[in-house]
């Protein structure tokens, strides 16, 4: 803007312009304004457009969505669980029943824990022999190499007659047992 | 925002799919915290965390605290990261885990890379693996490393069987119980397999199906 008020004859003009009324046809303007008055049906995409941006659908969405992922949690998660097992099944796709032993006989309860069942000393009770001195378990394992030891009375014992395990990091070895594929005991 | 919605949700499942064997509920927040960050590089470098997961309810059920448990989980990453350098990719779990043992024993990986190489049969790793579990028995009962690791390699380029490996830690182990030295025991041992197979007779072996995993049934 000049200091006497008044604006570059340019801009001056097209400022004009821009106040001036737009002249429409008036045909065009009816035809604009019947299409939007015409109830006419919309696409399935504008459907879900539309539907999708009221709040109760899109609360019943994430739901939906929700439940979908949980579903293909599960389902990966029930597919990859048996990996452990089955890492050395991919090799032989074989399973032996591997019987452990221990002579225990002032032992009130023994299991076993290892690779196979994560170090849970619930999972795999032994059980007392006929003899009374002798605990024993058989566990189905696929072939491959597994560290393990005995839980016994709440202690953690190596298997004295298996291949020790190297240093284990916790000053208590533990044991190894390599299982072949095979069908049974 | 009705994508943005959809895609975290997406993103949510994925990485929830993706999640590994749990860890030790026993362990402290922080602690799974630190051990989610070693089971996340293992996966970043394409390493199992399978064994890692194992390895801290190992620790667990050992009673260590959780910093040695820390301690030892990173410790195995780093050996199975080693153990892929000596035996290459792809390998099965067991194969990493008993060359990470091995590494762990003491045994250079110059001389794991080399085991590997004089292995005969590149399809199955089996008698490879029962090579290594015997070589860290050996080094365990206190076998000289370096006779231990010939007397293996000796072994496997002579194309001695999973189980023979197997019997012949066995005998070592017995024979240290009768009174011999480690050494002087594997020597025996590896002098008479040696025979055997650069032999006609066929190897001996165990049967296919040991009726106990561990053997006889020992006392405590």
């Amino acid at each position: 803007m000049r200091d006497d008020g008044h604006l570059p004859p340019g801009l001056e003009r097209a400022t004009e312009l821009l106040r001036d009324e737009s002249h429409v046809r008036p045909e065009w303007r009816a035809a604009v304004m019947a299409s939007l008055d015409r109830d006419e049906p919309v696409s399935s995409i504008r459907s879900m457009r539309r539907w999708s941006m009221r709040p109760t659908a899109a609360i019943a969405a994430g739901v939906l969505c929700a439940i979908a992922g949980g579903a293909l949690t599960f389902a990966v998660t029930r597919w990859s669980q048996p990996a452990r097992a089955n890492l050395a099944a991919v090799d032989t796709g074989r399973i032996s029943r591997v019987r452990f032993t221990l002579v225990a006989p002032n032992a009130s309860r023994v299991s076993i824990v290892g690779d196979f069942n994560q170090w849970n000393p619930t999972t795999l009770p032994m059980r007392r022999s006929s003899d009374g001195q002798t605990w024993e378990i058989e566990v189905p394992l696929a072939s491959g190499r597994y560290t393990y030891a005995f839980f016994v009375d709440g202690r953690v014992a190596r298997d004295s007659a298996a291949a020790e395990s190297a240093n284990d990091g916790f000053g208590t070895p533990s044991s190894v047992v390599l299982v072949k594929g095979g069908g049974g005991t | 925002m009705r994508y943005l919605i959809a895609g975290a949700c997406l993103m949510a499942s994925v990485a929830r799919a993706q999640a590994p064997a749990t860890l030790p509920v026993q362990l402290s927040a922080e602690t799974r915290v630190t051990l989610q960050r070693l089971l996340d590089s293992a996966r970043a470098v394409g390493l199992p965390t399978t064994p890692l997961v194992d390895k801290a309810a190992e620790g667990v059920i050992k009673g260590a605290d959780e910093h040695r448990i820390v301690v030892a989980v990173e410790t195995l990453l780093h050996r199975l990261s080693d153990a892929r350098d000596v035996v290459g990719a792809p390998a099965s779990v067991f194969l990493l885990g008993a060359t990470a043992s091995a590494l762990q024993a003491g045994v250079p990986s110059s001389d794991l890379k080399r085991l590997a190489s004089t292995s005969p049969t590149s399809t199955d790793s089996r008698p490879f693996v029962g090579a290594l579990v015997t070589l860290v028995d050996l080094i365990a009962k206190h076998v000289p490393r370096s006779v231990a690791t010939a007397s293996i390699e000796d072994l496997l380029r002579r194309r001695a069987t999973e189980d023979q490996f197997l019997v012949l830690r066995a005998q070592v182990a017995q024979d240290i119980l009768g009174g011999q030295t480690p050494e002087a025991a594997i020597s025996a041992r590896t002098r008479a397999y040696i025979k055997t197979l650069d032999g006609s007779q066929p190897p001996r072996s165990l049967p296919s199906r040991p009726p106990f995993a561990n053997g006889p049934p020992q006392s405590l």
